[in-house]
């Protein structure tokens, strides 16, 4: 079973780009508030880089053992991280600039032992391979590194942003009558965009 | 069971209120019953779904069934409220408005609903739990332990045949570090891989070496293989996939190769590298499985996957049998409830139909009718409404004619009234009916006029009104009125005293007689002939005057002459013959000259032409005659007051001017030239009159003396011909007009002349 309580209070650091003289700078980094009970400690670090952002998050979650039977029942389970890059604003919804939708899959064959892993990005088929390695199979499915969400050339400068990332399980492990949003993970964190 | 009823006007005529809407549904049993069809099919997907939930991916069930089956859930349940609701909200309305048979489909329905929903809700939970229960009792321990220990056998086994393959893939890699596979012939390398199937009972080998063309990885060629007699061929592929992983970096390559019902293969990859250490090549090594030996492998690990699976889907799945069950339960108590409803409605919907449309009648509106529709134990109640509104309506129809009838009838009786009356208030003919009590029903407006009696009489006695002194003998004719004997109108001239004068009425008395014959009233018709008797007087006089002034005139030239005669011949006489012949003679002539006066002014009241009526301003001739006596009378002041606005009056100038001097003249001599005259106009629109008054404050005439004064030869004055006054009652009688004497206030004479306007 995934944590249930936590909150990310880590800090992000946004870099500046090598093509641009950016500066970013990490204003506020209370981020992954626990907006459900199900909220883990989600670390979310956006960095600009080669006119690119680009995010690296880590869900903070371990194999569970209820996430260790489904796996090794055989069924396709899947870490699908919703990251999105948003711009708050005062009187309206936050308003949504960029995102992207990572899926992180593990099958895994009883009969080699072996876990086969895949990502997709957006839809798009990304790298796969197999392990017989637990620990590898749980970086493979928490651990993102320099996701690329959006180009700099959209943000403002001195503009406030933040990123968010809402992830879910496949099979989601519903209640019984009342299967809505119970397994989201979120986590969040600001920044400034310097230019 | 009654059918469908409404209330619905005729359609014939034009609805008194908006006919009731027909429900589409509720009134159609064809559509009633492909609505039961749609919810028996619901019920029988609901059935086909839940026996093939096994076959649903765990993502399908996850992320689509229980969304659906929990929106279906909460829209079936937000269905049942809202009947519920609604049914609730009717009947407060219809129990509000005293609505007939509103307790009794609230208690219809809340029966019904009460004897569903109770089994239903038992239902629920018993099978909840008794689906909670069993779903528990899948997951047992010892089940659970056999399948993983079967799980664990097998992927053991073949985790020791692959460890197994991996070793000989070493060994082999290792003997080819020492060989050029870059030069090395393919038999050559067939023939030293061969004793390797033979003594280590490796299936199948497969040796490759790195291409000339150097990369990351590295590309490779196959450099030959050797297979046991008997091996199936495979896919051919995995074995240079694994090479690929191999040489790749990928640490103990290994994979499975499913052939099906022919078994497995079971591949491993060694790298070869030479002693130097660069890679030169990759080894594969393959075992075999036999077919029914991979089957069963396989069936134990589906087994225990499946069965995890379950149990890892445990709660979904609770909650896709429990969504099911509980979509069930809804379906029952929304029909139930919607049942109830509409079967309180088909029960209860021709009372209140029978209920409204009667209420309908009651307001008037009969037109009103109860549609009726199929077969039901109403109808003959229906029917038979149906025909007391229709013959309610006819007799209404009936009525609503006759009343028209009669409202026309009165209408023409009233305008015929008013006519009657119209004119009865326009003639001069006073007209004064009685009915058969003896009391005053009507008098008009000459009546009241010629007889000095007020309008406000009518509803008096008639004795009594006609007790007055001047009217006894009207009282007299009126006095039969309640003996139908008097049948026959009865004309007689009554003479009536009114202001000193004589008022001469044409009296006609005529019984009313009613249609049974017997006398109602009666009606008294009376014209004032008093001009006419003065004309037909004045008439007499003047033919009178003829004769005299013909009979009269003619000699008086003779005895003229001969007086002449005798009075030449005696010139000569004696002094004191001829004075006595001179005094006689001239006495003669005298008297005859005044005779030929009296003759000439007979012949003119005898001989008065016609007036010839121009417009003229009677002001300003009074005026101008009233001048002629300035300076005359010494004592006599005559004043003039005329009305303002007076109109142009038709008269002849000349005749109206002898007129007032006559009036005038007689005035100065009754008040012996000495005293003040008024002459005064006076308008009278409503009977278009103007009145000309001459009031003198002289000893004033004697009631009995008035009729008098406007006959011929009669004077006061001891001197004149009297024709006078004769002949301006003459003249203005010409002009239509007449002139009455009265007293005059405080003393003297008043004379008013009325000439129409």
């Amino acid at each position: 079973m995934l944590p249930r309580k936590h909150e990310d209070t880590k800090k992000g650091t946004v870099h500046s780009s090598s093509c641009f003289r950016v500066f970013v700078t990490v204003a506020a980094l209370v981020a992954g508030v626990g907006v459900r009970a199900q909220a883990a400690q989600v670390s979310v670090t956006p960095i600009a880089r080669d006119g690119q952002v680009l995010v690296s998050f880590d869900l903070g979650v371990g194999i569970s053992d209820d996430l260790r039977d489904a796996i090794q029942s055989g069924l396709a389970t899947t870490f699908s991280c919703e990251v999105a890059l948003r711009r708050a604003t005062a009187t309206w919804f936050d308003r949504t600039i960029a995102s992207v939708t990572v899926t992180a899959s593990v099958r895994f064959d009883n009969l080699t032992r072996q876990y086969q892993l895949s990502r997709t990005f957006d839809g798009k088929e990304g790298v796969a391979h197999s392990t017989d390695d637990e620990e590898a199979v749980r970086r493979w499915l928490t651990e993102f590194e320099r996701v690329p969400l959006s180009m700099t050339s959209v943000l403002e400068a001195n503009g406030e942003y933040y990123v968010r990332v809402r992830a879910r399980t496949r099979p989601r492990n519903a209640w019984i009558l009342w299967p809505w949003d119970r397994s989201a993970i979120l986590g969040r964190a600001t920044f400034t965009f310097v230019q | 069971m009654a059918g469908f009823t409404s209330i619905a006007p005729l359609r014939s005529q034009e609805p008194l209120t908006p006919a009731p809407v027909r429900r589409r549904f509720r009134d159609s049993p064809r559509r009633i019953l492909i609505g039961a069809g749609v919810v028996t099919a619901l019920l029988v997907a609901l059935v086909v779904v839940s026996a093939r939930t096994s076959r649903f991916t765990p993502d399908l069930l996850t992320e689509g069934v229980l969304y659906a089956l929990s929106a279906a859930d909460l829209a079936m349940l937000a269905a049942l409220l809202f009947l519920l609701a609604r049914f609730i909200i009717k009947l407060v309305v219809e129990r509000r408005r005293a609505l007939p048979l509103a307790r009794f489909r609230t208690r219809l329905v809340a029966l019904l609903l009460g004897m569903t929903l109770a089994p239903a809700i038992l239902v629920l939970i018993v099978g909840s739990e008794l689906i909670r229960t069993n779903i528990d009792r899948w997951f047992n321990a010892p089940l659970a332990d056999v399948l993983s220990s079967a799980n664990q056998i097998a992927g053991e086994y073949y985790h020791e045949r692959q460890v197994l393959v991996g070793d000989h893939a070493d060994r082999v890699a290792s003997a080819l570090s020492s060989v050029d596979l870059a030069g090395a012939d393919a038999d050559a390398i067939r023939e030293r891989l061969a004793p390797e199937l033979t003594l280590h009972g490796v299936r199948r080998l497969t040796v490759y070496r790195v291409g000339p063309n150097a990369g990351s990885p590295p590309t490779l060629e196959l450099v030959g293989d050797v297979s046991a007699s008997g091996l199936p061929a495979g896919e051919g592929t995995a074995a240079a996939r694994l090479a690929a992983q191999a040489i790749g970096g990928v640490s103990d390559a290994r994979s499975i190769e499913m052939l099906g019902a022919s078994g497995d293969l079971l591949y491993a990859a060694a790298v070869v590298r030479a002693p130097d250490g660069p890679p030169t090549g990759v080894v594969v090594a393959a075992d075999y499985v036999a077919g029914e030996f991979a089957a069963r492998s396989h069936r134990m690990v589906q087994a225990f996957e499946g069965y995890n699976q379950l149990r890892v889907l445990r709660r979904p799945l609770t909650g896709m049998y429990l969504s099911f069950f509980l979509m069930v339960t809804l379906l029952i108590l929304i029909g139930a409830t919607w049942t109830g409803s509409y079967l309180a409605k088909r029960i209860t919907r021709p009372v209140v139909a029978l209920s409204a449309a009667a209420r309908e009648i009651g307001a008037g509106r009969l037109d009103q009718r109860i549609e009726q529709q199929g077969d039901e134990e109403f109808g003959a109640l229906v029917e038979a409404f149906n025909v007391m509104a229709g013959e309610l309506a006819t007799s209404r129809r009936k009525l609503e004619r006759s009343t028209h009838e009669i409202e026309r009838k009165h209408l023409e009786v009233e305008k015929r009234r008013r006519y009657v009356e119209t004119i009865l208030e326009r003639i001069t003919t006073g007209v004064v009916s009685v009915d058969i009590s003896g009391a005053i029903t009507t008098i008009n407006t000459a009546a009241s006029r010629l007889l000095s009696l007020p309008r406000s009489i009518v509803g008096h006695s008639a004795r009594a009104v006609f007790d007055r002194a001047d009217l006894r003998e009207l009282g007299a004719l009126i006095a039969g009125v309640d003996r139908p004997t008097v049948t026959e109108p009865i004309p007689q001239e009554i003479a009536i005293p009114r202001e000193g004068q004589e008022l001469r009425l044409a009296v006609v008395a005529t019984a009313l007689i009613g249609e049974s014959g017997a006398s109602e009233g009666l009606v008294l018709v009376f014209d004032d002939v008093t001009p006419l008797i003065r004309a037909q007087k004045v008439a007499a006089w003047r033919e009178v005057a003829r004769r005299l002034a013909h009979e009269i005139k003619n000699p008086l030239t003779p005895i003229q002459l001969s007086a002449g005669r005798l009075r030449r011949h005696f010139q000569t006489a004696p002094p004191a013959v001829k004075a006595l012949v001179d005094e006689c003679t001239e006495t003669i002539v005298g008297e005859v000259e005044s005779l030929k006066g009296l003759v000439d002014e007979f012949s003119q009241f005898a001989r008065m032409p016609s007036p010839k009526t121009v417009p003229t301003d009677l002001g300003q001739l009074i005026s101008e005659t009233v001048a002629l006596y300035n300076g005359i009378f010494a004592d006599v002041r005559i004043e003039q007051r005329f009305a303002p606005g007076l109109p142009l009056v038709r008269l002849d100038a000349e005749q109206i001017r002898r007129v007032i001097i006559n009036v005038v003249d007689n005035a100065i001599e009754a008040m012996d030239r000495r005293g003040v005259i008024v002459v005064e106009t006076q308008l009278d629109i409503p009977n278009r009159v103007v009145r000309v008054v001459v009031a003198d404050d002289g000893p004033g005439i004697p009631a009995a003396e008035r009729e008098k004064l406007f006959l011929p030869y009669y004077s006061t004055k001891g001197r004149g011909s009297g024709l006078g006054l004769a002949i301006v009652r003459r003249i203005i009688a010409e002009h239509g007009g007449s002139i009455e004497t009265s007293d005059n206030v405080p003393h003297g004479t008043r004379f008013t002349i009325e000439l129409p306007c």
